[in-house]
């Protein structure tokens, strides 16, 4: 057996980073440097992602190591995502009296943990790395150690032991069943299976529900959705920002490669579980909206928000599975549309850090008058907003015509239509904002600063959000590369 | 021609409001004078590179250029969007207007909205509303052209609302934004409809189809009558007529621009670029023109009572729409877009001659004027210009354009004729009761404007010299006409001699009745508002119901109260789903955190609070989803 | 399949009749007077092991105890993994050696951790 380690490269490279984080903290007096050594960790390891980027697709480990354009599209928007966000942190962090390295490394080592879920094609692997990155993300919500931060790590902690524990039961019956771990494996053994005896028993069906909703709480969607609003909102920002994207997006990476690739066949099956992504994205994305338009805390309001946008992607996730083998148009939506969700979410999120670190308050009230007390940052919160809501010129657009194109397609209409009312609800909150900050009569004269850090970081993903909402036609090719492994 | 000119007309706009937005009024907030210039800059280039364009498609055959699509978005056998532009004589003539329009409006805003804090906003937003606007004008397909639509209306709203600190502005605003957003539900459920049926959202394609009949029957009356309802919205038609009155709290020249000239006429225009699905509905045609028809006389109506002169230049811009429908609607694209054309200078005069009224006074209530043809007399010239083509009084443009809506409809529709008839009367009578009181007569005012406290003035020369401009205009435009090429050019009418167009239409019974008409409506006015031979308050008093009728507008804003009356159910529906955060989620995040006094308690905390709920919801949620499976899976 | 679940089904109802029946049995028979009630302090007391209870129930202890207990359960499990290894070393080769002293080096920065933030001493 080979062990293939240049395979294993980023992750091997980004977990020796972290280790070195933890060591040169104990030793290290500028903290500052760590982050440094954090984003040179990260920078190394999508170094090697971009190395094994158009390689013919491999595993390791017996397939439970899988190397493919997806997995890579994956990793590498978690680097980013990862990156954009220990640079948001630096204002944050430098005020922590302690455990400043011990931030930076559990980022590390969540990221760790989320590229391990977009590449892992078996099934205790999969339940590990989902652990990897959610015990470190625990940590990382209760890490302000104030009553909030407190209350929402332990929240986030036990509904996540929840969650796995629904998990579990789900991956005990789908082994049950087949006798398998490894997701093709049970792809073959469903498919030796009569179709009768399927129909007749209930316990494949159930398996698949319990899987749904175990991974469900990853992506926040409806009914799994009640721990967002206090999570985000006790979290550090930068946490929250991160959890919003990257941890989403991880739970959607795995469960289009779980459900697509282990119940695509027979037709049956992949319909029974699209209708069941179709139904709980109707839901979640109406109630998400409804919810947020009452909010008033913003960090509450995007958390609702992004439950919304979770049940946007499901219509990706739906059409692949009312699309069964067809090709690859659904996926490469859903891929596209987190590209553009993160980046968007995360220009969202670190305007809100800047600006909420200075006035010291999530209210939206207090946010009236933003545009002439901080122009850029609220220009830079209003292109995001935008992008949100799914108007032009920002990525937001493309990916909803191209996921909601995908819905068209496979003939959901219905939810499609459910969609666009609902980006109609949402103009409403959205530009509830945008309205305030522009519109309101500014609280005091004062200027809110920023970091240069911050506002570099701002401004790369506002560049990226009109990169992708002007000239999206190069990432949707590779968007479209990176689906493209599952056709074959 | 290079093929970037007609995108650099619509971007350059653009590129001003980036400028403007994102490095003029964040660092050079100081000398706001700078986004002035930067917008009439951009709009000059635009209308320069506008005439190129029209002089390209004047020696382009069949009147048009072929512009190269860009390949925007192409998703693998799904979607591919391409952004294109059409550029036709519809296209160049709609170009002019819109940039020779605003560029004039510019610079006179330059003097108009001297000193006001909001400058480099009302410019960038200026700037954002000329470049939907020529876009809108340009787009080759229903979602481009939809998103342009809404930009307009984006802009509308922000620019009525630019003095938001009053609540009146920002009422007139939120209205003018429900009331479009009415008409523009029905545009998109058109666009919808025809994109259901026919796959595409390029328009010219819809044309072909439409003329060769495979876009037929109900449905493209439908889908016809959806698109009427979007430019029944925008262009303020009856019964969607209520916020383009309320829409004059915003500036005035947002009010000539916006309001008068183009963005209400981009209703007209959508009309015209749909017009051959319109031609192949009888149904669909005749609605536009009776709707147009009634539309003109019953606004026409209202501004015979209104004090406000902006207002009465507003119902006189509905009924003149009014009017390029009914023009649509009988007879064809020329027709309307050639009223369009015409009205656009004369209705942005009459808005800047308000606004310079205005500046002097610093009142819009005409009861508050009176004699102010002494002190601004290039004002009142250039009004008396404006008004007299609005009249339709030969040989100004206004009659040109009128005249030909008249005989059309003579020939097709004699009742809507007479309808039209009657709002030549009526807009005659109440253009000039404005002339009457404002320039005639004394002074009755009796406050002035804060910056002119010494003396009534005429305004200064940048405002005077774009008014004077557009006088020219006002006067001449109609003449392009009158050997038919305006017609010709967009496709429809006949060629004549220069001279016989001119005067040979004084051989005909027809102007002379539509001039006989108006001159009796000129002439009641001066009887009644500047001999006072006979009494207005006489008038008033004889005809009371008719009067408060008028003067409220028909009920129709109390009409529409009620209805809205209904959002009270909207509204409780929100409060019950607040109500559930605010107990059932947010409660228990306040209940708990609040009380916590050490963080190590967090636990115990925590686990007598609402965390049993989220579970308890989870395990509900799996239980509902395995049965909904079970039994309808 | 169906009579699978049958057997299943069956065993839960004994279980549960099981369960019920089993504190129900001692107060039914003190109920119906079979059984004599002579309360004393030895008796009553509670039941912990034969050891005599000393102070509240509801005490804290220090949480060092945690985190040895977390560096044992580690440390534990690292010798669980490396027991197999060792027994077949030579077969497995360079591979697998490697492996296992990433995996050792790991643990070994989790273990400096401890060291350093002085979680190992006991104060």
């Amino acid at each position: 057996m080979s062990l293939k380690l240049e395979l294993l490269t980023p992750e091997l490279s980004l977990l020796i980073f972290a280790l070195l984080v933890i060591l040169l903290d104990l030793g290290i007096k500028q903290k500052k440097v760590l982050a440094g050594v954090s984003i040179l960790g990260l920078l190394v390891s999508g170094g090697f992602v971009l190395t094994l980027w158009g390689r013919e697709s491999a595993s390791a480990f017996n397939g439970m190591f899988l190397v493919d354009p997806f997995a890579l599209f994956f990793k590498l928007l978690f680097l980013i995502a990862a990156g954009l966000v220990i640079l948001a942190s630096q204002d944050y962090v430098s005020k922590f009296a302690r455990f400043q390295g011990e931030y930076y490394a559990l980022i590390l080592i969540s990221a760790i943990g989320m590229m391990l879920l977009a590449t892992t094609g078996e099934l205790i692997s999969i339940y590990i790395a989902l652990e990897l990155s959610s015990i470190s993300l625990y940590i990382l919500t209760g890490f302000l150690k104030d009553p909030k931060s407190s209350e929402a790590g332990l929240k986030y902690l036990l509904l996540g032991a929840v969650a796995s524990a629904t998990l579990l039961y789900g991956m005990a019956l789908v082994f049950g069943l087949t006798g398998k771990t490894r997701l093709t494996e049970i792809a073959q053994a469903i498919q030796t299976i009569p179709l009768t005896t399927l129909l007749d028993s209930p316990a494949l069906l159930l398996g698949i529900i319990l899987l749904a909703c175990g991974f469900g709480f990853k992506i926040a969607c409806v009914p799994f959705q009640m721990w967002v609003p206090d999570v985000y909102e006790g979290a550090p920002t930068p946490i929250t920002a991160y959890l919003s994207v990257a941890s989403k997006a991880a739970g959607f990476a795995v469960i289009a490669r779980f459900f697509y690739t282990t119940f695509g066949v027979p037709d049956w099956l992949s319909l029974n579980w699209g209708i069941l992504f179709a139904s709980l994205s109707a839901i979640t994305m109406t109630l998400g909206n409804v919810i947020a338009i009452a909010q008033t805390n913003i960090k509450r309001m995007l958390g609702y928000s992004s439950i919304a946008q979770a049940g946007y992607l499901m219509v990706g996730l739906a059409a692949v599975g009312v699309a069964s083998m067809a090709d690859t148009l659904g996926r490469s939506g859903l891929l596209f549309f987190l590209a553009s969700y993160t980046l968007t979410n995360l220009g969202a999120f670190i305007a809100i850090i800047a600006i909420s670190n200075k006035i010291d308050s999530d209210l939206i009230d207090d946010y009236t008058g933003m545009g002439s007390r901080a122009p850029l940052l609220a220009l830079g919160l209003t292109l995001c907003l935008i992008s949100l809501i799914g108007l032009p010129p920002t990525a937001g657009l493309i990916a909803k015509i191209y996921i909601f194109n995908a819905g068209v397609h496979y003939g959901l209409l219905w939810l499609v239509v459910i969609g666009v009312i609902n980006s109609c609800i949402s103009a409403y909150y959205y530009l509830g904002v945008v309205k305030v900050m522009w519109l309101g009569a500014p609280v005091s004269e004062e200027k809110v600063p920023s970091s240069w850090a911050l506002r570099i970081v701002l401004a790369l993903t506002c560049l990226g959000v009109l990169v992708l909402g002007i000239i999206p036609g190069k990432f949707v090719q590779i968007a479209e590369t990176a689906v493209r492994i599952f056709t074959s | 021609m290079p093929h970037q000119v007609p995108w650099l007309i619509w971007l350059s706009p653009m590129f001003s409001f980036i400028i403007i937005s994102l490095i003029l009024r964040p660092f050079f907030n100081h000398h706001p004078k700078l986004s002035g210039y930067t917008t009439i800059a951009a709009i000059g280039i635009s209308c320069f590179l506008s005439f190129w364009v029209l002089i390209e498609v004047l020696k382009a055959p069949g009147h048009r250029l072929e512009i190269p699509d860009i390949q925007w978005v192409v998703i693998e056998d799904g979607i591919s969007i391409h952004l294109g532009l059409i550029v036709d004589a519809l296209t160049a003539v709609m170009l002019i207007v819109v940039s020779v329009v605003s560029l004039l409006i510019q610079i006179y805003s330059q003097g108009y909205m001297h000193g006001d804090p909001g400058y480099p906003r009302y410019y960038a937003f200026m700037s954002l509303f000329t470049g939907f606007m020529l876009g809108l004008v340009m787009a080759d397909n229903l979602v481009f052209l939809f998103l342009f639509w809404e930009g307009v209306g984006l802009c509308s709203y922000l620019l009525i609302g630019f003095w938001f600190h009053r609540p009146a502005a920002a009422n007139a605003a939120k209205k003018a934004f429900i009331v479009t957003r009415l008409g523009d539900f029905g545009f998109l459920a058109a666009i919808l409809f025809l994109f259901y049926h026919t796959g595409t959202f390029d328009i010219e394609r819809l044309h072909s189809l439409a003329i060769a009949g495979t876009l037929a029957g109900t449905t493209l009356t439908w889908a016809a009558l959806g698109i009427f309802s979007g430019a029944a919205g925008k262009s303020a038609q009856f019964p969607l007529h209520t916020w383009l009155p309320d829409a004059m709290e915003g500036p005035t020249p947002v009010s000539a621009l916006i309001h008068a000239a183009t963005m209400v006429a981009a209703g007209v225009f959508l009309v015209a670029r749909f017009f051959p699905l319109f031609e192949h509905s009888k149904v669909a045609l005749t609605i536009v023109a009776v709707i147009g028809a009634f539309t003109a006389i019953f606004a026409a109506s209202m501004g015979l009572v209104m004090n406000d002169i902006k207002r009465v230049v507003a119902y006189s811009t509905i009924s003149q729409l009014g009017y390029m429908m009914l023009g649509l609607g009988v007879s064809g694209v020329a027709v309307g877009i050639f009223h369009l054309f015409n009205h656009a200078f004369f209705k942005a005069l009459l808005f800047l001659g308000a606004g310079s009224v205005n500046h002097a006074t610093g009142t819009f209530d005409i009861r508050e004027m009176g004699g102010l043809r002494r002190v601004m007399p290039w004002t009142y010239i250039t009004f008396i210009i404006a008004a007299l083509s609005l009249a339709g009084i030969y040989p100004l443009s206004g009659f040109w354009s009128k005249d030909e809506i008249l005989i059309y409809s003579f020939k097709t529709q004699p009742f809507l004729f007479t309808l039209a008839l009657i709002t030549v009367f009526m807009t005659a009578f109440y253009i000039f009761r404005v002339v009457f009181v404002v320039f005639g007569g004394e002074y009755r005012g009796t406050k002035l404007a804060h910056h002119s406290e010494h003396k009534l003035h005429e305004s200064p020369a940048v405002m005077v010299i774009p008014m004077v401009i557009l006088a020219f205009f006002s006067a001449v435009s109609g003449w392009l006409n009158l050997t038919g090429n305006f017609g010709e050019f967009l496709g429809h009418g006949e060629a004549r001699g220069l001279l016989e167009g001119f005067f040979g239409i004084l051989g005909k019974p027809l102007p002379w009745l539509s001039l006989i008409v108006a001159g009796l409506g000129i002439y009641l006015a001066y009887a009644m508002y500047s001999t006072r031979r006979i009494s207005p308050e006489a008038v008033g008093r004889t005809f009371v119901p008719l009067y408060t009728t008028l003067s409220r507008k028909y009920w129709f804003d109390e009409l529409y109260e009620r209805i809205f009356v209904g959002k009270t159910l909207v509204n409780g529906l929100f409060v019950g789903l607040e109500a559930f955060d605010t107990y059932a989620v947010d409660g228990s995040v306040n209940g708990i955190a609040d009380k916590t006094i050490a963080t190590g308690r967090a636990l115990s905390r925590v686990q007598t609070g609402q965390l049993q709920l989220y579970g308890l919801f989870i395990a509900m949620g799996i239980v509902a989803i395995t049965i909904c499976f079970y039994f309808f899976g | 399949m169906l009579t699978d679940y049958g057997y299943v089904g069956l065993f839960l109802i004994i279980a549960i009749l099981f369960a019920v029946s089993m504190p129900l049995l001692p107060l039914t028979l003190s109920l119906l007077g079979l059984v004599p009630k002579k309360p004393n302090p030895i008796k009553t007391s509670t039941y912990e092991c034969g050891v005599e209870t000393i102070g509240k129930t509801w005490v804290q202890f220090n949480f060092r105890y945690y985190f040895y207990a977390l560096l044992f359960v580690v440390f534990d499990i690292l010798i669980v993994f490396l027991f197999p290894w060792a027994t077949k070393l030579k077969q497995l080769g360079a591979g697998a050696f490697v492996a296992v002293l990433a995996f050792l080096l790991i643990l070994m920065v989790g273990y400096i951790y401890a060291w350093m933030k002085r979680v190992l001493e006991w104060k």
